[in-house]
Formats: structure tokens, C-alpha cells, sequence
């Protein structure tokens, strides 16, 4: 698949179908994420997959940005306490936000061109999933993503193309 | 496995409580949208344990039809939330036995 085709075409899913995602499909998409760019190469970025449906309904209750019913969710983590020591503060603050971003974009797309849907949510309750996944301290829910064979496929919303400026900026007129 | 009546208010009460929590630090279209979800949920909760009526079927799929418009367009959504409200009116004489 083109990777145009897949920035262009994947949309935000939140209906699937009760079809469950293998695991060698999972640890597909996860390996997409580690591809992705990390700021110093820091690579602190951690993933837990959930595929029990008691284990979703559960992260599900505390996730209000989480519709739909996803036979599989990834939580992108992020290890704080390396983040701080691989990139002080600016590591801990900011790389390690946008790595999830990033490794989360690479997730999606490649679900994309596995025939999956997704969805990117942050409307969740970090602490509060950090105790239901038993994640230590340190390890922190940066952004969920909902995975499953799409029931319904949102139209593509509006999308502003006059954002771009060469060289400077300068107002439009 | 089907789950109890208590399982499933208890599962809308997190949505509920976990939403208000969050908003504080959310885009303000967000709360109308969890209002409207939530009366959703609600409705399917009620239609799961055998309560059902005209008006509360017609709701929930008024709101499943305009809910994500949230995501698109703000004025649109904004007529969707008033064309609810409307929508409502007539159906306030109907009492359920």
C-alpha cells in the first residue's frame, strides 16, 4: 500500500465489528511504532495490549473518549524515569509526549493497511488506567488506540490546506 | 455473558463520573457531547432490560445519527443539540404506561 494512500484514507473509527485481532497482527503494528522517530533515540516508549474483553470494558469506564466496542486496545506508555535520564526535562516533558504521537501515527497507519480501523483517544483518565493496567509509577498512558475490523467508516472530515508558508511567515490576506 | 442492570448503570456512572473529571480540561464541545452520549447509553441500557417506547427509540437514534458532528463542524452540531431539544416536545404528552 501506498503510504499516501494510507494518510489520506485511514479514518477515526469508533463502531467495529466483534472480530478479534490476532496477536501476530498486534506485534505487527507495535513493531510499526518502534519505527518510528524518537527524539534522541530514546525510544522510552512502552506498549500494553489489551485484548480481554473484561480487561477493555474495564479501561473502557474510564476512558470516556473510547467508543465503540474495540476487540483490541494499545496503550502507549511512556517510562518517565528513562525519558529524564535519556533526555532531561526536555525528554521527560516533550520528546517523550510527541514519541508517543509518533509511534501512535505509525500504529494507525499500519492498521490502515492491515485492513483495521482505529482511533486515537486522550479523553481517558491517566492515573486511573495507570492502576487498572498495573503500570509502576514511572510508566504513564500517554494515548489509547482502538484496533478492530471497522463496523462503519466515518466521512472524511474538512481539512484546512491554507496552513503552509515558504520561507516566513506572513498574514493572509 | 450477559451483564446485570447494576453492571450497566455502574459501567455509565464511570463514563459519567470519568467525563466530568476530564472536562475540566477538555474542549468545551466535548461536555454537551458526553451529555448527549450518556442519554444515549441510557436509552440502551433501558431497552436492554425490556423498557422501550417510541420516543425513547426515536432519541437514540437521534442522537446516534448528528452525535459525531461534534468532530466536524461546531455550527452543525450546534443546530443538531437545538433540533433535539425541539424534537423532544412532542413527545412530552406521551406518558408510557
Amino acid at each position: 500500500m501506498e503510504v499516501m494512500q494510507a494518510i489520506l484514507e485511514r479514518r477515526s473509527v469508533r463502531s467495529y465489528r466483534p472480530e478479534p485481532v490476532s496477536d501476530e497482527v498486534l506485534l505487527r503494528l507495535i513493531e510499526a511504532g518502534v519505527w518510528a522517530p524518537s527524539g534522541g533515540n530514546a525510544q522510552t516508549w512502552r506498549f500494553v495490549v489489551i485484548t480481554d474483553p473484561a480487561s477493555i470494558r474495564r479501561v473502557k469506564m474510564l476512558s470516556p473518549g473510547l467508543l465503540g466496542n474495540p476487540p483490541a486496545v494499545i496503550a502507549v506508555c511512556q517510562d518517565l524515569s528513562e525519558a529524564e535520564r535519556r533526555g532531561a526535562s526536555l525528554g521527560k516533558e516533550m520528546l517523550s509526549v510527541m514519541d508517543s504521537a509518533m509511534a501512535a501515527q505509525n500504529i494507525m497507519l499500519a492498521a490502515f493497511a492491515e485492513g483495521l480501523g482505529s482511533c486515537v483517544v486522550r479523553s481517558f483518565h491517566p492515573d486511573g488506567v495507570r492502576r487498572l493496567l498495573k503500570l509502576p509509577a514511572n510508566i504513564v498512558p500517554n494515548l489509547l488506540i482502538s484496533i478492530g475490523v471497522p463496523d462503519s467508516i466515518p466521512r472524511p472530515p474538512k481539512r484546512n490546506l491554507d496552513v503552509t508558508w515558504f520561507q516566513e511567515y506572513t498574514e493572509h490576506e | 455473558m450477559s451483564r446485570s442492570m447494576e453492571t450497566k448503570a455502574f459501567e455509565l456512572i464511570c463514563y459519567m463520573v470519568t467525563s466530568a473529571c476530564n472536562l475540566l480540561n477538555e474542549n468545551r464541545l466535548y461536555g454537551p457531547f458526553r451529555l448527549v452520549d450518556a442519554a444515549q447509553r441510557l436509552i440502551i441500557i433501558l431497552e436492554e432490560e425490556g423498557i422501550e417506547s417510541p420516543r425513547l427509540q426515536e432519541m437514540r437514534e437521534r442522537i446516534a445519527a448528528g452525535k459525531y458532528s461534534v468532530m466536524d463542524d461546531e455550527a452543525l452540531f450546534t443546530d443538531y443539540l437545538q433540533d433535539l431539544v425541539v424534537a423532544l416536545v412532542p413527545f412530552m404528552d406521551q406518558e408510557s404506561e
